[in-house]
């Protein structure tokens, strides 16, 4: 239940501030300066807060596109990121967010105008070559949609843009807003999914997976590209029957033929989100699992990653073809 | 340990009542009254006070797994009438311009206002404030030892443009009584939230015991404080854990075997 609302004074009278604070009506309204004075102090507990998050509205002064980490994104050349909101509505444990930041307010940035800007400006500098944005790196693209109308405002942005393409990376359902616009081929929807055991266990607030399945169905008989993402496969003594139920039960619905893109990853963080969040949630199994460190990045063992990775691949294999698949490199 | 922060006798009054808290007689600093689980500060007029009572407060609780905090008192404002109970959502210091927000984790039905904390006595009523003299210096202090989400204020309106209740101890006393049980259920969720972090913390007997069965490397501590913690969080018995590591004499041995507990134990996720 969201407890408050913060909101920056300059922004007070932007409108989808107003239209913000008109759904958020009941709820305590508190002005800040800057939405770093409640997202970033130190003395915060990301676990607490989680039970009763406020929402943030503010505004995103700079670096609205980021360059993409090295390894994110399905292999093309020109790879960046952006961030329309902060934190999440949901709650997966294995999610980085809850090392990354103090907080688990959800922050929301109003001025779409300016990355909309820095959108138009970097695909320019790689004219004539195709760049992708991704959203959904600090946080999921779709879920709180009814909120941020996120995407009236960013579908039409990128489909004006000749070479750039945009993926939304969600486990949400609200595709509600998408089905009313005309399919954009360079915009693409990912789906997340994790199989049943983990999602019971650490997806907390992510809908069921045929909820999600249902989704992306509708997406894709609206003409909407879309993706598969099974990533992080997490380990457990059943992983490999719940993978193989998890398959089945997606291409019993979804025809292979029509996926954009595949893609696949084992469990993994930097050691200080591990650290951190492994703080947070001492009794969680998923952080007591036996994990090596390598290159600053905690993982499973290099054998076991690697049996994961292999069954995973080979039942994958068994229903998409093989162009459509992008494994998650992230081993220097 | 939920520690109540006021800085008169006469806003205490009626928590330590409620609660029977009992006047400890070891400390002069600051009147200090415990219970179960709670105490109770006077910290005196004034920001200063405030920071100084709590730092002073919190070092004597230093073994106490979690520490909430309530600071709890009576504050001006314009308009609103004496005796609204509210709850501090952002407080500033008037001095420095620093704005500090505790986290607003419990629920309630609480009115929230923000509250500036002055340096002197003022008579100049605000129109979108309450003021008072001790938040920002209580909040200042009780944040390096909790988080925000623990760290509380309520305020009660003692005096506003129409009626000032001033220096009357007796009727500040009144104003505090009369929202007592408001105050309880704000302290009752509170402490429901310092118990979930409290519960995930190694008791401090289970964890000596432990560190007696051998010589422990501090990078080992480290490594055995999460192992332990994690298997006293999955509800592994710890005296029956303890009898087993007993047979193991080094430490790496210890660590070895609890980390084969915890592997097994976490591959049912
Ligand atoms: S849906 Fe994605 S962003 Fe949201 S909590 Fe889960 S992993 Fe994190």
């Amino acid at each position: 239940m969201v407890s408050c609302v913060y909101i920056e004074s300059a922004v007070r009278d932007h409108p989808r501030a107003s239209q913000l604070l008109q759904r958020l009506r009941k709820l305590p309204l508190v002005e800040i300066d800057h939405y770093g004075e409640v997202f970033n102090p130190r003395a915060q507990n990301f676990r607490l807060q989680k039970q009763n998050p406020a929402i943030i509205i503010a505004h995103k002064n700079k670096g609205q596109v980021l360059a993409a980490p090295e390894g994110y994104g399905l292999g093309g050349e020109h790879n960046y990121y952006f961030s329309h909101m902060l934190n999440c509505l949901y709650d997966c444990r294995y999610c980085f967010l809850q090392g990354m930041y103090q907080s688990a307010h959800q922050v929301l940035f109003v001025n779409y105008e300016d990355f909309g800007e820095q959108i138009r400006q970097t695909a320019a500098r790689h004219a004539h070559k195709p760049v992708w944005f991704y959203s959904g790196y600090d946080c999921d693209s779709l879920a709180n949609e009814p909120m941020t109308r996120f995407t009236e405002y960013f579908i039409p942005l990128v489909k004006s843009i000749d070479n750039a393409w945009m993926e939304l990376r969600t486990k949400s359902t609200q595709v509600r807003s998408m089905l009313k616009q005309e399919p954009v081929n360079n915009i693409v929807t990912a789906f997340s999914f994790s199989d049943a055991v983990s999602h019971a266990r650490l997806e907390h607030g992510v809908p069921s997976i045929e909820k999600r399945i249902n989704a992306m169905s509708r997406l894709i008989d609206a003409g909407w590209p879309v993706g598969l993402r099974f990533d992080p496969v997490v380990y457990h003594r059943n992983y490999q029957s719940a993978f193989v139920d998890l398959l089945e039960q997606i291409f019993n619905r979804i025809d292979a033929q029509k996926l954009h893109s595949v893609s696949l990853g084992s469990f993994r963080l930097t050691r200080d989100h591990f650290r951190s969040i492994s703080r947070l949630y001492p009794e969680e199994p998923l952080f007591a699992q036996n994990m090596n460190l390598d290159n600053g990045i905690i993982s499973y063992p290099l054998d076991r990653e690697r049996e994961m990775i292999d069954f995973c691949e080979t039942q994958l294999m068994n229903h998409i073809p093989a162009q459509t698949y992008h494994p998650c490199e992230w081993h220097g | 340990m939920l520690i109540w922060v006021c800085a008169l006798h006469c806003e205490a009054g009626p928590v330590i009542d409620y609660y029977r808290l009992k006047k400890s007689h070891e400390v002069r600093a600051f009147d200090v009254y415990h219970g179960d689980d709670m105490l109770c500060i006077v910290t005196g007029i004034g920001k200063l006070a405030s920071a100084a009572a709590c730092a002073w407060v919190a070092a004597r609780c230093e073994r106490e797994a979690a520490l909430a905090w309530i600071n709890l008192g009576v504050a001006g404002a314009a308009e609103h009438e004496l005796g609204t109970l509210f709850v501090i959502n952002k407080i500033v210091d008037a001095e420095t311009g620093q704005s500090y927000y505790p986290a607003p984790a419990v629920t309630t039905s609480l009115a929230a206002s923000a509250c500036l904390t002055l340096s002197l006595p003022s008579d100049e009523y605000r129109e979108d404030t309450l003021f008072d003299m001790e938040a920002s210096g209580f909040i200042y202090s009780a944040l390096r030892f909790s988080s925000a989400e623990l760290t509380q204020s309520l305020k009660i309106i003692s005096d506003n443009r129409r009626q000032q209740t001033g220096k009357n101890r007796q009727r500040v006393s009144e104003l505090v009584q009369a929202q007592i049980e408001s105050i309880d259920r704000q302290a009752a969720g509170l402490l429901r939230l310092k118990q979930q972090v409290a519960a995930l913390e190694i008791p401090a007997d289970s964890w000596q015991q432990l560190l007696s069965l051998a010589h422990f490397s501090q990078t080992q501590r480290n490594r055995l404080r999460v192992l332990w913690r994690y298997l006293g969080n999955r509800e592994f018995e710890s005296q029956a854990l303890l009898r087993q590591l007993a047979a193991h004499n080094t430490a790496s041995a210890i660590i070895a075997t609890l980390e084969q507990i915890s592997y097994r134990d976490s591959e049912e996720l």
